[in-house]
């Protein structure tokens, strides 16, 4: 069975339909009997996987941020861009509040995610405990999910390729490609988290 | 919003925490476990979600009539706004990018703005709940995908500095559609579809 909160009641978040938390077995969904969203998705040892996946994206997001994303050639000239660059060009071009805006959602967003996860996840699979601060910061990290373009963006990288292709030679760094990584890494750990576990956990877990 | 349907939580006195997703009396004000305050609807959220979306509206048209950026090469200086980018695309063959571009940046914003304004005369109608939470849920998908223009540019700035040949600049554009884009989605977070099915329940109750 899983690990449920005191509450034994769910609502819907998109509906509001309020009705009794089904026991779950393994793979098994709750959909709302109202409006049918998917609430929850019950898989064993979902913080587990999702404390591996993380890590394995906080790497890749180091590796991502201090290698050469695109090396660009044209003639004797050679410019490499690192992933800082996005931001700092666009600030060094006069246009300061566009590069906050973009350091947010490629840089802030996941960096708090991925710390925040670590933060929260590894010391309540380890031993059942939580760090000071813990409960703010799950209400932050549940709260960023959507300001987290890196997806987006890796879009925006390849329409950037194609538009200079014609110009000039574009070649890809490790930072592309480890970037590519982090963003399959960390879309499958926040598919993995179950919040209602990983509330109920917290709740339950020693200081 | 007088009218909840029977079986819904706020009918019960009982208001889902939105942070952590906790089922508690609102009577509480506050989460008892994470501390969030407890709301039966998201507070002003129809206001909240009109004004995001007619400043969104606004700031659409300097988004698309000022260029987004500005190439100078030895070749001449030149100028691309959006749908001018498009159709560089387009006419260079480049039909899956000039598709992209043309959903991102011009479909998926226009149809968000009118998804947002159809919601909120949902809110107040109550017909086909189903299907207009429907349209919230990819309403909130969607939005960011539209930033895609905006990373191009931060890229193209960042990874073109071969001073005298050519020089990329980010125009006024940009940040205009940004801006846009965040406030499209500013507008669904502030959006509570919740109001759809109260609107439907007031419908059904007998002269309400």
């Amino acid at each position: 069975m899983r690990p449920s909160g005191s509450s034994k009641h769910l609502a819907c978040p998109d509906c509001d339909a309020l009705f009794e938390a089904p026991v779950l077995k393994e793979g098994e969904q709750v959909l709302c009997p109202q409006c049918h969203a998917l609430l929850f998705h019950y898989r064993r040892n979902s913080l587990h996987r999702a404390s591996a996946l993380t890590i394995a994206a906080g790497f890749l997001f180091l590796v991502a941020n201090f290698f050469p994303f695109m090396t660009l050639r044209a003639g004797y000239r050679e410019n490499q861009m690192v992933l800082s660059q996005s931001v700092s060009g666009l600030e060094a071009q006069g246009s300061p509040y566009l590069g906050a805006a973009v350091a947010i959602f490629t840089l802030v967003a996941p960096t708090l995610i991925i710390g925040g996860l670590i933060y929260l996840l590894l010391p309540l699979v380890a031993s059942s405990r939580r760090l000071p601060g813990s409960i703010p910061l799950c209400r932050w990290v549940y709260r960023m999910r959507r300001w987290n373009m890196v997806e987006v963006f890796l879009l925006g990288a390849l329409v950037s390729l194609l538009k200079l292709g014609k110009l000039a030679t574009l070649t890809l760094g490790i930072s592309f490609w480890a970037f590519v990584g982090l963003i399959i890494c960390l879309t499958a750990a926040l598919a993995s988290i179950d919040y209602r576990e990983l509330w109920a956990r917290l709740e339950n877990a020693q200081r | 919003m007088s009218a909840f349907y029977p079986d819904s939580a706020a009918a019960n006195g009982l208001a889902l925490c939105h942070a952590c997703g906790r089922v508690e009396r609102v009577t509480l004000a506050r989460c008892p476990r994470c501390d969030a305050r407890l709301h039966l609807r998201n507070p002003a959220s129809l206001q909240r979600t009109l004004a995001l979306t007619f400043s969104a509206i606004l700031l659409y048209f300097p988004a698309n009539m000022l260029p987004i950026l500005k190439v100078e090469s030895i070749s001449g200086a030149q100028a691309n706004t959006i749908v001018g980018g498009v159709i560089q695309f387009w006419q260079s063959a480049d039909y899956p990018v000039a598709i992209i571009i043309f959903t991102a940046s011009v479909m998926i914003p226009i149809l968000k703005i009118i998804a947002l304004l159809w919601l909120c005369l949902a809110a107040r109608l109550g017909r086909h709940p189903l299907a207009m939470t429907r349209l919230y849920r990819i309403t909130e998908l969607v939005g960011r995908w539209s930033m895609v223009d905006v990373f191009v540019v931060a890229i193209l700035v960042a990874v073109v500095q071969l001073g005298s040949v050519i020089s990329i600049h980010p125009g006024p554009a940009a940040l205009s559609f940004a801006s846009v884009v965040i406030l499209t989605m500013l507008a669904a977070i502030s959006f509570d579809p919740r109001l759809i099915w109260d609107a439907a329940a007031q419908g059904e109750a007998p002269h309400a």
